[in-house]
């Protein structure tokens, strides 16, 4: 390094300003990951938390022994997940996940097999990268779900659409409303990420697969 | 590699270059386009008797027009409804042979049924065996927050004439064979009382919130007839308030997998060589 030649005046500009700008890019890059740092705390998600490190939710109205969905798997796409219990939130809202790498259950609705839809939330990505429910957009209509139940059983569905909505135009009627035959509710993110939030929701329509 | 860079270094080229960096780590997260697909289409059909003295039939489902039946259920008795079947919209037949004739037989008795985009109907066989019908009943499929919807199908010939209470505002009385529109009560446990010629008969029956239910009265050898819940309908008792936060950014830019974290990282590390390299140059000088 010693055998430099002293740089000429254009190339110490060039050199003063990477000095600024290089710090500035440093700056930057630290600010953002504080950043990022800080909205992984503020969502609950410690990259170390446990699988089922989600607290217990108080609109669970199901006994002890009640059969609950314990596990969903989704081959097409690769899924294979626990399954927390959903509550909703002061607004009414239904809670997401605590752990962006599992699904969750809404436990205040209908047991997946019996008449109703069941609903199962997961997140689309964490702060790093793909969640559990990453790749739902891509399920197609005839695709298998299976959910396992506490019981020991299995409960087959077969995907009959995939839709997007914005979140300011959610059909809650179609998606949470009462049905006539066993169905399933597959839920997550999609579309533009904005203020820390995703605009749109998808939602995958699925119903008892013939036997 | 450094050295190279350094001999090649212009103005312009380190201004774009340090863009370029902070592009990288700055750019904001594209919308990830995604392809709605052709929502479903289909309603529901279920298939009862409730024809009282009208031996077994099996049911047969026919898309309108065609001859090879969609479903049949077999050995179909007096008191007997299916479980809602999933059917694409459109016009349906619906024929009652009695049990185990041949499919080809003439049936006792057809109907047409059209079935519209998220609408479920009851195809049953009512009215007595002498003047059976096929009727279809259109099903209510969601009652508000709080409530339940309840109809009454009096199928007890024994028992013609009843008097059905399901709650203090909510008496009616009918005759075999009709039944009443839906009627929204109170959700919750309720204590249902049937009542004919004095005698009365009571059941406790589940309205959950939300859900919809057809009761049936069947005869029976007693003085009041049987009543039997179908539930019509049942979700969520609450339903949660619009859509839900389920992501976290981490994959919002739509060309690259790239982790954010890793993306302001590179930046810290790349603006952090490049200035301390940069300073170094300048020190020597």
């Amino acid at each position: 390094m010693g055998r430099h030649a002293r740089p000429s005046p254009p190339a110490r500009l060039a050199l003063r300003s990477l000095v600024v700008l290089g710090t500035a890019g440093a700056v930057a890059g630290a600010v953002g990951l504080g950043h990022v740092l800080d909205r992984g705390a503020a969502a609950g998600y410690t990259i170390a938390g446990s699988a089922l490190g989600g607290s217990a939710p108080a609109a669970t109205p199901q006994a002890a022994t009640a059969v609950r969905p314990t596990s969903v798997s989704i081959p097409s796409i690769k899924v294979d997940s626990s399954l927390e219990d959903l509550g909703l939130s002061a607004t009414g809202a239904l809670q997401p996940p605590s752990d962006p790498r599992q699904a969750g259950w809404f436990g205040g609705g209908t047991v997946p097999g019996q008449t109703g839809p069941a609903i199962i939330v997961g997140h689309v990505d964490s702060l790093s990268g793909p969640a559990v429910f990453a790749d739902l957009r891509l399920l197609h209509p005839g695709d298998t779900i299976t959910i396992t139940l506490s019981s020991g059983g299995t409960v087959r569905f077969q995907v009959t659409a995939v839709d997007r909505y914005p979140k300011s135009g959610f059909p809650t009627a179609a998606v949470y409303g009462p049905q006539p035959s066993p169905e399933l509710r597959l839920i997550t993110c999609g579309g533009t990420f904005k203020d820390d939030s995703y605009l749109d929701n998808i939602v995958v329509y699925a119903r008892l697969a013939p036997s | 590699m450094a050295r190279r860079l350094h001999r090649r270094l212009r103005r312009p080229a380190a201004v774009l270059l340090v863009t370029a960096l902070s592009t990288v780590a700055l750019a904001g997260p594209a919308a990830a386009a995604v392809p709605s697909t052709t929502a479903w289409s289909g309603g529901w059909l279920r298939l009862a008797h409730f024809s009282p003295g009208t031996p077994p039939v099996d049911v047969y489902l026919y898309p309108f027009g065609g001859s090879k039946a969609a479903l049949v259920l077999k050995h179909v008795s007096y008191g007997d409804a299916s479980p809602y079947e999933s059917v694409a919209t459109g016009q349906y037949t619906v024929a009652m042979r009695l049990a185990g004739a041949a499919a080809d037989v003439p049936p006792v008795i057809s109907s047409t049924v059209e079935v519209q985009q998220g609408r479920a109907y009851t195809v049953a066989g009512l009215g007595p065996a002498s003047a059976l019908q096929l009727e279809t009943l259109p099903d209510q499929l969601s009652a508000p927050n709080g409530q339940a919807g309840v109809r009454v199908i009096e199928a007890s010939l024994n028992q013609p004439d009843v008097t059905v209470r399901i709650s203090a505002e909510d008496q009616s009385s009918l005759r075999f064979p009709t039944s009443t529109p839906y009627r929204t009560v109170p959700a919750g446990d309720t204590a249902v009382h049937v009542s004919a010629d004095g005698a009365t008969t009571t059941r406790t029956v589940d309205l959950a919130g939300r859900s919809t239910h057809t009761l049936v009265l069947l005869s029976s050898a007693g003085t009041a007839p049987q009543l039997v819940d179908l539930t019509d309908s049942t979700g969520p008792a609450t339903e949660p308030v619009g859509g839900i936060d389920a992501g976290l950014g981490g994959l919002s830019r739509s060309d690259s997998n790239l982790p954010t974290e890793a993306g302001w990282a590179a930046a810290l590390l790349l603006g952090t060589a490049v200035a301390g390299y940069a300073a170094r140059r300048l020190r020597r000088t």
